[in-house]
């Protein structure tokens, strides 16, 4: 039904669609992780014996589940290998741009206590905005820094939360 | 009239100052994430948390709750306004919900008619709004009190309904969806044990004690994953947003589209209160039905007035119809709701039959607001849509980079704590390929809200029956759940095999 909104006689069609075909090795491999996952949890949740406790212990319920992973894993492993649909022809993606990003978020993350929010946030700011277009430094400058001071200033003076501020070797 | 007397009293709670301007706060930003495509309800829901945790720091628990989810209520319903915009305007339904107002909106926004399609979308979707908290008011009350009669077994097999219903709607393959289930289970059971203090699946790591927080995995397979996929696809928004134009409906465009707005308002109340079938089915229905009953059904697909009006009512309503188990029995039956109780759980307050009788100014208080916010939205749509319109233009260059500042932001303020920030990125990137692939993020967070629930319920009625489990079977009224429970995903999967089409619902990533 999602191919209806984009498929008529308008000359702007916004939103790439993205092609649903069953991606059959994905599957696979998602069905296999699952199994394996399900497979040692039920082996790992009988070590969870309590020595004190309750009717229900605490290893019941991840029994429970794990055998329901495993159950279903199966169903889903059986249902991909039998499975006639279409594989799931390579779209074009940017991965690029979404390897970048995906990295300066998590050196954000892991800068964000030892260098502060401030500094952080901006620097975060300025290379996520500079990949997904290039130029207009000076406006990227300014929106980058208004949002890193602005929710720092708020949040911390303002609303007194607390946030990393900055780094101590500055002297502050 | 002992509902009306409630109301009254939620009403001059909803009406506080403060609570007035956090439930305009919440219908503004809701609106502005309908409008922004790549952002959903359920994500901005899900980023507006923290900063309502933050706002609401200094107050008492319950006081602190009721604001906080006036606003993130505010957020949900004002989504469903918003969504329309974008739908008309550039032919891009800015939520899944507003897919059906594309086929009719657009056109009559080719043909000049922007305007009244606009104000009809704000005008159908307040009376389906204020139908379905009417609704609410009466249904809430009398619902909750049959609840309340359910002992621990009935609940447990209400718990599992609410998980199966979920999850046989949730996406193309039923499996898949368990699938999810059972990983956000998992994902519950995660951290020290209340009853027993046996440390699970923590692997050693301190920050896995208290379990792994909500808020993280929300964000993070919610507001992250959308945004990676929305780079990944380039699926951004532009070109030329078309010309609004006046705004008013003609006497003839109000007369023709009152009775598809109480039709889809009457179809997505219903829908929306059976779990897990929400917004968008609810609007494929209501168009479907107005095609049916319509003397000019040509007109359908080039601009009718009804095929705007009736998919914007029945979504609305529905979102207001979703409230009503998400309250009364603690069953979210979308991924909104679910995100909600999550908020809601955080604050101590669990949301189920005991919620009216134990934090009645909380219950009441939110179901006014729900009133109050809707004439907001009304004010604040037809006037200001050509404001919103503008809001459309925002350089994805500085939204997507945005949203990820703003997710780091709340889960680091909330958590303080980096293992969280990892956790939220993982999760997000893990969201991002499974939603890809048929496998649906609604159900797994849901599981991951009811895991604790449904393990606290086992133990008490295996406490009262002396861990006699056939017992989920001799209650009657735990009976009948799991018998629905079984045939919810049973059905659609014996149609699936006859080759019949099941009409799923999307929301989401």
């Amino acid at each position: 039904m999602n191919a209806e909104k984009s498929s008529g006689s308008s000359p702007q069609i916004y939103r790439k669609e993205v092609v649903k075909t069953v991606n059959k090795t994905f599957d696979r491999y998602a069905s296999i992780v699952f199994l394996v996952l399900g497979i040692s949890l039920f082996f790992y949740s009988q070590t969870m014996k309590a020595s004190v406790g309750s009717v229900v212990g605490p290893e019941i319920l991840p029994l429970f589940f794990s055998v329901a992973l495993i159950i279903l894993s199966i169903i889903n492993l059986v249902a991909s290998i039998r499975s006639k649909a279409e594989n799931k022809k390579g779209e074009k993606l940017e991965y690029k741009k979404f390897f970048i990003i995906l990295i300066s978020t998590i050196i954000y993350s892991l800068l964000i206590e030892p260098l502060g929010y401030v500094i952080t946030t901006f620097a975060f700011l300025m290379v996520t905005f500079q990949t997904m277009e290039r130029g207009k430094y000076i406006q990227s400058a300014i929106i980058a820094a208004a949002m890193s001071f602005g929710v720092y200033y708020l949040y911390v003076e303002v609303a007194k939360g607390s946030l990393p501020g900055l780094p101590s070797f500055l002297g502050f | 009239m002992e509902s009306l007397h409630y109301l009254l009293n939620g009403l001059s709670i909803a009406i506080q100052p403060f609570n007035l301007f956090f439930a305009f706060f919440g219908c503004l930003i809701g609106t502005l994430v309908g409008v922004l495509p790549g952002i959903g309800p359920i994500s901005g829901v899900a980023l507006l948390i923290p900063v309502t945790a933050t706002m609401t720091s200094g107050l008492p628990m319950e006081q602190a709750a009721t604001s906080s989810i006036i606003l993130l209520a505010g957020v949900y319903y004002g989504a469903m306004y918003g969504g329309s915009t974008t739908a008309i305007l550039i032919n891009t339904p800015g939520e899944n919900s507003s897919v059906c107002t594309t086929l009719d909106g657009y056109q009559m926004a080719k043909q000049g008619r922007a305007g009244a399609a606009l104000a009809i979308c704000a005008i159908g979707s307040f009376a389906a709004g204020l139908i379905a908290t009417a609704g609410l008011v009466f249904l809430a009350q009398p619902l909750s009190e049959v609840a309340l009669k359910f002992g621990p077994s009935a609940e447990f097999s209400l718990m599992i309904l609410g998980l199966c219903a979920l999850s046989g709607l949730a996406g193309k393959s039923v499996t898949k969806a368990l699938i999810m289930t059972v990983l956000g289970l998992l994902l519950a059971v995660v951290g020290v044990d209340p009853i027993t203090g046996v440390a699970r699946l923590t692997f050693g790591y301190s920050e896995l004690y208290s379990g792994i927080e909500f808020l993280t995995i929300a964000v993070g397979m919610f507001a992250i994953a959308e945004v990676f996929k929305t780079i990944l696809t380039s699926d951004y928004v532009s070109g030329e947003v078309i010309k609004v134009g006046k705004v008013m409906p003609t006497r003839k465009d109000l007369k023709d589209s009152a009775m598809p707005i109480l039709r889809g308002s009457l179809i997505g109340f219903f829908k929306g209160i059976v779990p897990g079938s929400g917004a968008t089915l609810a609007s494929f229905l209501a168009y479907l039905v107005e095609k049916k009953v319509s003397k000019n059904k040509e007109n359908f697909g080039k601009g009718a007035i009804e095929g705007v009006a009736a998919p914007e009512a029945a979504n609305n309503a529905a979102a207001g119809g979703a409230m009503i188990p998400l309250l009364t029995l603690g069953i979210p039956g979308t991924g909104t709701t679910a995100v909600l109780m999550g908020a809601l759980i955080m604050y101590n307050i669990t949301p189920g039959p005991l919620l009216f009788q134990d934090h009645p100014q909380m219950a009441w208080g939110l179901i006014a607001s729900m009133i109050v916010g809707n004439f907001m939205l009304l004010i604040l749509n037809l006037p200001l849509v050509k404001v919103f319109a503008k809001v459309i233009e925002t350089p994805p260059k500085y939204l997507i980079p945005g949203i990820i500042a703003v997710s780091i932001f709340g889960v680091y303020a909330v958590q303080l704590s980096v293992f969280n920030l990892l956790l939220m990125i993982a999760s997000g990137v893990a969201a991002y390929y499974l939603a890809k692939n048929d496998y649906p993020i609604a159900p797994a967070v849901l599981g991951l809200i009811l895991g604790p629930m449904i393990e606290n319920n086992l133990r008490r009625a295996m406490n009262l029956y002396n861990g006699d489990y056939s017992m989920f079977l001799k209650d009657p009224v735990s009976l009948v759940f799991l018998i629905i429970a079984f045939l919810w995903i049973a059905v659609p999967v014996f149609l699936k095999y006859r080759g019949k089409n099941v009409i799923t619902e999307e929301e989401g990533v």
